[in-house]
């Protein structure tokens, strides 16, 4: 056993730190505080064209999707995807794109023409991808899903609504989980996924305004959209399975949350070294210093839970329980992290980043807000706990 | 990075449940809570012949060659089982910092009688003020000629009632440092001067008051530089609170598996419990206590092991895996209802013994404390 690094690894974390640094030298304003990964955040006005430019940047190195195949421009290297995301998340630069993700899935079900077709503008920094499983009656319960996919002659047509679809206005292509076969036994198995054009003729978006403030969330509806039978991903009324995948990936988020959480917690470390109460640092304060210390732990006790999972990974181990284990332990902390700082920030914690007066850049009222969807974005924290009960985990009876 | 166990381990780790669940079973570890002495000479005698009494210790020794993190995969089998004794007292606490400091004739002395089983060791490190801060030791040792004259209580001393050998922590010297003046000795347990009285505690393990009265200690026996100890008990420390992490991680997944077995039989309402959503859903979530406990205790673990920098993980592991184990035992007693708050069931033996394991050598606010100093608060 050991949890060594290798030279290769060693070289590239410095080729990456040294990636971070020009980014913060020639695309990112000054005082740059960070915001979190993912669409939500670029929908800022400010943030999207750094977003684009960062995305630019990394297709430029080669580094998108680094864990991807060599044949279809990665490097086959998890390690390095992991070394190159904790970076790019820690320092919150703009331009981590689910479109990686998307990715993952078209290179575990999509055919060669596809694979050929949509990966390589993904990997040039080119595209970016939404994700469509939502609807307004179909939440958790997602096999339930609605939305119509009728099979004609030349394509399928699409009828219905999706809802929470986050970025899909920006978006090149979405991945969409529609309804194929509205007679099969089980609603888990007429389910069937596309790769979907949101500028398609019959497609209207409207944006949902977050409790950020944000409005990157959007209600998608289907008015007979036509969508060409070579945009199927997978088998015909077997898209659990891509379901399923795509669900494992998802709560590799865990540790997406925690890298995040980790920028927020140091600068939440720095303000109590600086701020001054009673003549003295918040720092010296013994019950700063353990609830800062016991942060410090959760933190670090799901980085070791995250390197167990990439670990596991490697070795093609399942890791959906420990994926599980770690995005409901992500949540915690973000939320905890959040209500920590927003309590030490006290009246301050209100302000945004529009006032003189905002302590750490409004941010941490940001995340407070925010953190609210960690536990239940890409499957609520309760889901996974009854996936970890379940067959593939302690084996509980349903 | 390779988290998996090597073969070895692999081996360590089956064989050794194996034989405590043949030779430590749970009406032996009642027996001993009782018992004045708190072990078997007999089983004692049985793991020294398996090697494991000896086990990171050099074959010149007569040791088993084995790593530290070796012994950490052992001793999660040892809290599994609730195996009593002075196991860790004697390997960790006292072959270890001889191992490490002592000099080639005190290496020679001790170490073989102990990987055979004939010398049990232990530390008398914490006092009256039960803290593990420098200034907490009072215990004086005075020179006087050839010899050091050692006067002071000790309290909270693991298995000092059945110890041939005892390293006392004192001080030789005061100034305004206290971590200055910091001396450790090799003492004889049986010398004129010294007494021991057992404590009654929560686990029913075998903790003592050692008194000791103008204890005559030659001057030979001090272990490592005289006035540096206390930077050696920082790193004795950090191996006793890798070592009980590992027992309780042990616990941990002992109880979580005796947990899944109950929520799976008990039936109520018609239904095994497990079925119902809120169990299922207590148990997912000590299933990431008990998951990520593991992780963290290796991560602890092979940083020790390896003579790396670690003071970091290693009070994140003691401090995550106190409070993650008393979760989840306290959630196990929930499940279990009514038949687990009885003496006859066995969730109570861990229940106890979470919380011994919790305060011993620092508990979470203690390690808390370290990762603040860490983070530069």
């Amino acid at each position: 056993m050991d949890f060594l690094i290798t030279e290769e690894e060693k070289a590239f974390k410095k080729e990456v730190e040294d990636f971070v640094q020009e980014v913060f030298r020639e695309v990112l304003p000054p005082d740059w505080l960070g915001v979190d990964p993912g669409p939500e955040e670029e929908e800022r006005e400010d943030v999207y064209p750094l977003a684009a430019e960062v995305w630019r940047r990394l297709g430029a190195r080669g580094w998108i999707g680094l864990n991807w195949p060599k044949e279809y421009g990665g490097q086959d290297s998890l390690a390095k995807d992991w070394i190159l995301k904790e970076e790019l998340i820690y320092w919150g630069i703009p331009g981590m794109d689910p479109a990686v993700v998307q990715g993952d899935l078209i290179l575990a079900f999509g055919t060669e023409e596809q694979k050929q077709r949509f990966i390589p503008p993904i990997a040039r920094g080119e595209v970016k991808y939404a994700i469509g499983m939502s609807e307004p009656d179909v939440g958790s319960d997602m096999f339930a899903l609605q939305l119509k996919a009728e099979e004609k002659e030349d394509c399928y047509v699409f009828n219905g609504q999706k809802i929470w679809n986050t970025g899909i206005h920006h978006a090149d292509w979405c991945v969409v989980y529609a309804r194929t076969d509205p007679n099969a036994p089980k609603k888990s198995h007429g389910i069937s996924v596309f790769i979907i054009d949101p500028k398609s003729p019959g497609i209207t978006l409207r944006q949902i305004t977050q409790m950020t403030g944000l409005g990157a969330f959007c209600e998608v509806f289907y008015d007979d959209v036509r969508v060409p039978k070579e945009n199927l991903l997978g088998e015909k009324n077997k898209g659990k399975d891509v379901s399923m995948h795509a669900f494992a990936i998802e709560r590799t988020y865990g540790l997406v949350i925690l890298h995040n959480a980790r920028r927020y917690f140091d600068q939440l470390v720095q303000y109590c070294k600086e701020a001054y109460v009673n003549g003295q640092p918040l720092s010296r304060d013994p019950v700063i210093r353990n609830r800062l210390a016991d942060m410090a732990i959760e933190i670090e006790v799901g980085r070791n839970m995250g390197e167990r999972i990439n670990w596991m990974t490697s070795q093609d181990m399942l890791t959906v329980i420990p994926s599980c284990q770690n995005k409901i332990h992500g949540a915690r902390v973000a939320q905890d992290l959040s209500n920590l700082g927003m309590q030490i920030l006290g009246l301050y914690g209100q302000l945004d980043e529009t006032s003189k007066w905002a302590q750490l850049g409004g941010r941490m009222r940001h995340m407070y807000l925010s953190a609210r969807a960690w536990s239940l974005a890409g499957g609520t924290s309760e889901m996974s706990r009854n996936i970890i009960a379940g067959k593939y985990g302690l084996g509980l009876p349903s | 990075m390779d988290l998996a166990f090597s073969e070895e381990q692999e081996m360590l780790s089956k064989s050794a449940r194996d034989f405590l669940a043949n030779r430590c079973p749970k009406t032996l570890v009642r027996e001993m809570e009782e018992d004045e002495k708190g072990y078997s000479p007999g089983l004692w005698q049985e793991m020294a012949e398996l090697g494991w009494l000896g086990l990171p210790f050099p074959e010149k020794y007569e040791g088993g060659g084995f790593s530290f993190l070796d012994l950490v995969v052992l001793l999660e089998e040892v809290g599994r089982a609730c195996l009593p004794g002075p196991f860790l007292s004697t390997v960790v606490l006292g072959g270890l910092p001889i191992l490490e400091w002592g000099t080639e004739e005190q290496k020679q002395h001790f170490l073989p009688k102990m990987c055979k089983g004939e010398a049990i060791l232990t530390l008398a490190l914490t006092e009256p003020s039960a803290r593990y801060d420098a200034s907490c030791i009072q215990t004086t040792a005075t020179p006087e000629g050839d010899e050091y004259l050692i006067s002071g209580t000790k309290l909270f001393v693991p298995d000092a009632h059945i110890a041939d050998w005892i390293i006392c922590v004192t001080r030789t010297v005061k100034t305004d440092n206290p971590e200055e003046g910091i001396t450790l000795f090799l003492v004889d347990a049986k010398s004129p001067g010294i007494s021991t009285v057992l404590l009654s505690t929560i686990a029913g393990d075998k903790q003592c008051e050692l008194t000791m009265e103008g204890v005559r200690v030659p001057s030979g026996n001090i272990l490592g530089q005289p006035g540096q100890g206390w930077e050696m008990v920082q790193r004795i420390m950090q191996w006793a609170a890798v070592g009980k992490s590992a027992e309780m991680v042990g616990g941990n997944q002992q109880v979580m598996e005796m947990t899944i077995d109950y929520a799976k039989e008990r039936i109520q309402f018609g239904r095994p419990i497990g079925s119902f959503q809120v169990i299922q859903h207590y148990l997912a979530d000590m299933s990431i206590d008990v998951d990520s406990a593991r992780v963290t205790l290796y991560k602890a673990a092979w940083k020790l092991s390896e003579g790396l920098p670690c003071a970091n993980e290693v009070s994140v592991a003691k401090g995550w895996i106190s409070e993650a184990y008393r979760r989840v035992v306290t959630q196990a007693h929930q499940i279990h209802g009514a038949i687990g708050f009885t003496k006859d069931h066995d969730l109570e033996l861990y229940f106890r013994r979470a919380k011994a394991g919790e305060v011993f050598f620092g508990d979470a606010d203690y390690h808390r404390e370290v990762v603040a100093q860490q983070l530069g608060l």
